[in-house]
C-alpha cells in the first residue's frame, strides 16, 4: 500500500517536473524580447559579431527540439550554459544553492516557531482578545508584500532569512490556528481537559495525533511558499542565491537557466508536498 | 624581597613584555592596514575575466584594474600616455603601429613580458571566431592583421586597412601572456583577481610584480586589495555607502546625489557633463509595421527638427536631473574636448517656431489637435525602458511639451529585452527614448552607429544603400575620417558629421548627464573625472586612511 503510494508520487513528480520544464520553456519562448540580446546595442560590434550573437540563440527557436536536447544533455549531467552569465548552469546552481537552502531553512524554522507558538497559545488560552491580537498580527504580515518585507530587512540590516520567515509565518499561522482550534474543540479533548489532564499531555497525546497529518501537509506547502519568497528577498537584498539567479534569468530571457531553475523549484516543491503526504499516510496508518 | 614579591615582580615584567608585544603587533597591523582595502560595488555579475571578451561594464571594470595596456588614455587630461610601451609610432597611412616596449617587466605570476606577448594578444584579439567587441573596433577592412616582432622590446602591427585613432584603441587592449599557465589570470596591471564568489564578490589583490613606482620610488599600487561587491540594487548600494560598508559609488543618480549632498557635501562630486547622452529617435525603417502617413512624418527632417525645437531641454536638465545635466548640443558632448564641434549651438526651445515649421510642412492645428495634410491627428508613442525613472520623467515632460503644439504622445515603458526586440528585430515602435553610454572619445567608436549599412544605425538599420543623400554623405565622411591618420582632417570630417546630424535630427539629443560620484572621506587621492571609470581611474595611487571607518561619518 505504502509502496504503491510512493511509486504513484514518484511518477507524478517525474511527469509534473517534465511538463513544468516544458511549460516554462514555452512561456519564455513566447515572452516578448525572447530573441533580443542587450549586447547587440554595443556600437563596437560589427555585423558578423551581431549575427553570431543571434546565431547562438537559434537552437532555442524550436522549443520542443531545445527541450529534447536539454533533457538529453541533462541525462549526461550537462545542464547547459547560461546565456546571460556565460557559465555552466550546473556550476551556477552548485554555487548558489547552499545560500538559498540556508535562507529557506532558517526562514521556515522561524516561521513555524512563531506560528506554532502563537497558534498553540491562542488555542490553549481561548481568550478572544488574545485570539484577535494574534489574528491581527498575522493578518498584518499577510497584507505586507514580500518585496516590502525584503526592503525593510535591507533598511534595518537584518538577515534575509527573517524576511522569509515573516512572509511564511502568517500563512502557516492561519492553518495551524484553525487546525488546533478544531482539534481542541473535539469532545474527547474537552472531556480530557474537564478531567484535569495536563495541557502538555493533551497536546502531545490527543491534539497532535489529530492535527498532525494536516499540519504536515501545511509544512509541505510552506516549503513552496518559502522558496517563492526567496526570489524577491534575494533579488532585493542582493543575496547571491538561486532566487536571485531566477530573477536575473527571467529578466535576461535566459532560457537554459530558467528552464533548469523551474525544474529544480518544481522538484523541491513536489518532494516537500509528497514527503509530507507520505509521512502523513504513515502516521495515519500507525494511528489506525 | 620576599618570595611572593619576587614572583610578583617577575609577573609584572612578563606582563609588560606581553603588553609591549601586543602593542608592537598592533603597530605592525596598523601599518599594514594603512594601505588598506578599497570596497565598492559592481552593478552586475562580470560576464568574463578574459579581457579580450569584455562587453559589459563589470568585466570592463575588472579589466581596467587588472589589465596592463601598452598605452593609457589619461582620464583627467584626455591625453594618451605610455604604459607598457615606452613609445609608439603610427605610420602615415594609419595602417601600422610600432611599439617600443619597456624591458624587465613581469606578469603577476612572474612570467617575463616581451613583444611575443603583444603578438599573441593581437592574434587572439583579431580571431574572427572570438567576436570580441574590442577586436571589432580594429576591423576596418577585410584581410589579416600582421605582427612583426622586431626584437624582444619592439613590435610592429600592420592592419589591412587604416584604423582610425589606432593608438588610442590600444587603451582597451589588456596584454595577455603567451606562456603563462594561468592564461588571462596572469596580468600586468596593478591588481590581480584573487578570489571570486559568484553573485557575491570579486577580490582583487595587489600585483606584486606591478612595474610602476611613485615619485619617491615606492612600489605601486598603495592599496593591498580591492573588494568588489556585486550589487545590482542601487538603493542597497547607497545604503551600504552611508553605513560605511563601501568606499565609493562610481556613478550616482542625481536624486541620491542631492540627498547625500544635503548631509555630507564633502563626499559627493559633480565632475560636470559626461560623455553620456540621452536621446530620442523616430522609426524610419521602411518595412516597419506602421501606417504610411506616420512613416512620412518620421522620415521628414522638418518634422523631426520641429519636434526637437518643441522640447525644452533646459527644463529636462533642471527638473528631471535636478540641474545635474546640460542641454545636449549634438552627437558629441562638450566634455569630449577634442572632438566636440564648438560651432554647434544648443537648440533654442520654441513651441511657436516648432508649430510654424510644421505648418510649413502642411500640418495644421484644429481645436488644439495637430493634423497632417491627410487629416490624420498627430499621435505617436515613445517607448523607453521601464524602471528608469529619469527616462520615464523625461518622456512625461516631452509629452507635455508636445501637447502644447497639439501632438498627443503616449509614453510606453517596456522591459529591456522587449525594447531591444522592437528596436532591432520587429521595428514595431514609433519613437524611442534611450541613453547612449560613450566610453571612448574617438568617433571611430561610433562607426557602427553612423554607417547606414550598420545594424546599430538605430533609426534605420542595415540599409543596403544609403536611403537619403545626407546618410550617404555621413557614410563618406565617417569613412574618410576613419581612413586618415591626420587628426586635423579627421576632425574636419567629423565636425561635418555632427552638423549633418543636427540639421537632419535622426537622433534628437536631449541632455548630457553629469558625472556624479561619491567617495568616502577615508579614500585619499581620489579625483573624480568625467571619463569611465570616474572615481578609480588612478586606483594604483589611491590609499585608505583608516580601515573600517564609517564613510558617512
Amino acid at each position: 500500500m505504502l509502496g504503491r503510494k510512493i511509486a504513484r508520487h514518484g511518477l507524478a513528480i517525474v511527469a509534473t517536473v517534465l511538463l513544468g520544464g516544458l511549460l516554462s520553456a514555452a512561456l519564455m519562448r513566447l515572452a516578448p524580447g525572447f530573441d533580443a540580446d542587450e549586447a547587440e546595442l554595443d556600437p563596437h560590434l560589427n555585423a558578423a559579431s551581431i549575427q553570431a550573437l543571434r546565431q547562438a540563440r537559434l537552437e532555442q527557436h524550436n522549443i520542443f527540439r531545445f527541450y529534447f536536447h536539454s533533457l538529453q544533455r541533462a541525462a549526461h549531467g550537462d545542464l547547459g550554459t547560461s546565456i546571460s552569465l556565460r557559465q555552466p548552469v550546473s556550476v551556477l546552481l552548485r554555487e548558489r544553492a547552499p545560500l538559498t537552502l540556508r535562507l529557506v531553512g532558517i526562514g521556515l524554522l522561524l516561521s513555524w516557531a512563531v506560528a506554532m507558538a502563537l497558534a498553540l497559545s491562542a488555542a490553549w488560552l481561548r481568550v478572544s482578545a488574545y485570539d484577535a491580537l494574534t489574528t491581527v498580527i498575522s493578518g498584518t504580515f499577510l497584507c505586507i508584500p514580500a518585496a516590502v518585507l525584503a526592503l525593510l530587512s535591507v533598511l534595518w540590516n537584518v538577515p534575509g532569512a527573517l524576511a522569509i520567515g515573516l512572509i511564511v509565518f502568517p500563512r502557516v499561522y492561519r492553518y495551524a490556528r484553525n487546525l488546533l482550534g478544531k482539534a481542541y474543540s473535539l469532545p474527547h479533548i474537552i472531556t480530557a481537559r474537564a478531567k484535569g489532564l495536563s495541557e502538555l499531555r493533551i497536546l502531545f497525546w490527543h491534539v497532535v495525533p489529530v492535527a498532525g497529518p494536516q499540519l504536515l501537509a501545511v509544512a509541505g506547502v510552506s516549503v513552496s511558499i518559502a522558496v517563492g519568497a526567496a526570489i524577491p528577498v534575494e533579488a532585493l537584498c542582493g543575496l547571491a542565491g538561486v532566487g536571485q539567479l531566477a530573477w536575473q534569468a527571467a529578466l535576461a530571457r535566459d532560457l537554459p537557466l530558467l528552464t533548469n531553475l523551474t525544474i529544480l523549484v518544481t522538484l523541491v516543491t513536489l518532494l516537500a508536498n509528497s514527503g509530507a503526504d507520505v509521512i502523513g499516510h504513515i502516521l495515519r496508518g500507525h494511528e489506525a | 624581597m620576599t618570595d611572593l614579591q619576587g614572583r610578583l615582580a617577575v609577573m609584572e615584567t612578563t606582563c609588560r613584555k606581553i603588553l609591549l608585544g601586543i602593542a608592537c603587533l598592533g603597530i605592525l597591523a596598523g601599518s599594514a592596514l594603512a594601505q588598506g582595502e578599497l570596497r565598492f560595488c559592481l552593478r552586475s555579475e562580470p560576464k568574463t575575466f578574459d579581457p579580450l571578451q569584455v562587453e559589459d561594464e563589470s568585466s570592463g571594470a575588472i579589466r581596467y584594474l587588472t589589465g596592463g595596456v601598452l598605452v593609457r588614455l589619461n582620464r583627467q587630461t584626455q591625453a594618451l600616455e605610455p604604459e607598457l610601451a615606452q613609445s609608439w609610432k603610427v605610420s602615415k597611412d594609419g595602417k601600422q603601429i610600432t611599439f617600443k616596449l619597456r624591458s624587465g617587466l613581469s606578469f603577476s605570476d612572474g612570467t617575463a613580458f616581451s613583444a611575443e606577448d603583444v603578438a599573441y594578444t593581437v592574434k587572439q584579439l583579431m580571431d574572427p571566431a572570438l567576436h570580441s567587441p574590442t577586436g571589432d573596433t580594429f576591423r576596418s577592412g577585410p584581410g589579416n592583421v600582421e605582427t612583426n616582432i622586431i626584437s624582444a622590446t619592439q613590435i610592429s602591427i600592420t592592419f589591412p586597412a587604416p584604423v582610425a585613432g589606432l593608438d588610442r584603441q590600444f587603451d582597451q587592449v589588456a596584454i595577455l601572456s603567451a606562456h603563462s599557465a594561468k592564461k588571462e589570470m596572469a596580468v600586468l596591471g596593478p591588481f590581480m583577481v584573487s578570489d571570486y564568489k559568484p553573485g557575491s564578490t570579486v577580490l582583487l589583490k595587489r600585483n606584486p610584480n606591478y612595474w610602476k613606482t611613485d615619485a619617491q620610488g615606492r612600489k605601486l599600487p598603495y592599496l593591498d586589495s580591492i573588494k568588489l561587491d556585486i550589487q545590482p540594487n542601487r538603493d542597497v548600494e547607497m545604503l551600504r555607502f552611508k553605513r560605511g560598508e563601501i568606499d565609493l559609488i562610481n556613478t550616482l543618480d542625481s536624486e541620491y546625489f542631492d540627498k547625500l549632498a544635503a548631509t555630507s557635501p564633502q563626499l559627493v562630486h559633480d565632475a560636470g557633463p559626461s560623455l553620456d547622452s540621452e536621446q530620442m529617435w523616430f522609426n524610419e525603417v521602411a518595412r516597419a509595421p506602421l501606417p504610411a502617413y506616420k512613416k512620412t512624418w518620421f522620415r521628414s527632417a522638418n518634422f523631426r527638427r520641429a519636434i526637437s525645437a518643441a522640447i525644452n531641454r533646459d527644463d529636462l536638465a533642471r527638473v528631471v536631473f535636478r540641474g545635474h545635466a546640460q542641454a545636449a548640443v549634438g552627437p558629441v558632448s562638450p566634455a569630449n574636448k577634442f572632438w566636440f564641434n564648438a560651432r554647434l549651438k544648443p537648440e533654442t526651445h520654441s513651441s511657436d517656431a516648432a508649430l510654424k515649421a510644421l505648418q510649413g510642412e502642411g500640418f495644421r492645428l484644429e481645436n488644439g489637435t495637430l493634423k497632417d495634410v491627410g487629416g490624420n491627428a498627430v499621435v505617436f508613442s515613445i517607448i523607453t525602458n521601464s524602471g528608469n525613472k529619469y527616462r520615464e520623467r523625461m518622456a512625461t515632460m516631452i509629452q507635455e511639451d508636445l501637447q502644447k503644439i497639439g501632438i498627443q504622445v503616449n509614453v510606453v515603458t517596456l522591459d529591456f529585452p522587449s525594447l531591444i526586440e522592437r528596436m532591432t528585430q520587429t521595428f514595431d515602435y514609433e519613437a524611442v527614448l534611450l541613453g547612449l553610454t560613450n566610453v571612448g572619445l574617438d568617433p571611430s567608436e561610433q562607426m557602427n552607429v553612423w554607417l547606414s549599412s550598420s545594424e546599430n544605425h538605430q533609426w534605420n538599420p542595415s540599409e543596403k544603400t544609403p536611403e537619403t543623400a545626407w546618410e550617404a554623405e555621413i557614410d563618406r565622411l565617417m569613412r574618410a575620417q576613419a581612413s586618415s591618420a591626420d587628426a586635423k582632417k579627421r576632425k574636419e570630417s567629423f565636425d561635418r558629421v555632427q552638423e549633418i546630424a543636427v540639421e537632419q535630427a535622426p537622433f534628437i539629443y536631449l541632455v548630457n548627464r553629469n558625472a556624479l560620484s561619491a567617495v568616502a572621506a577615508t579614500v585619499q587621492g581620489a579625483t573624480p573625472v568625467i571619463l569611465v571609470p570616474q572615481t578609480y581611474w588612478d586606483a594604483d595611487r589611491l590609499t585608505i586612511e583608516q580601515q573600517g571607518a564609517t564613510a558617512a561619518k
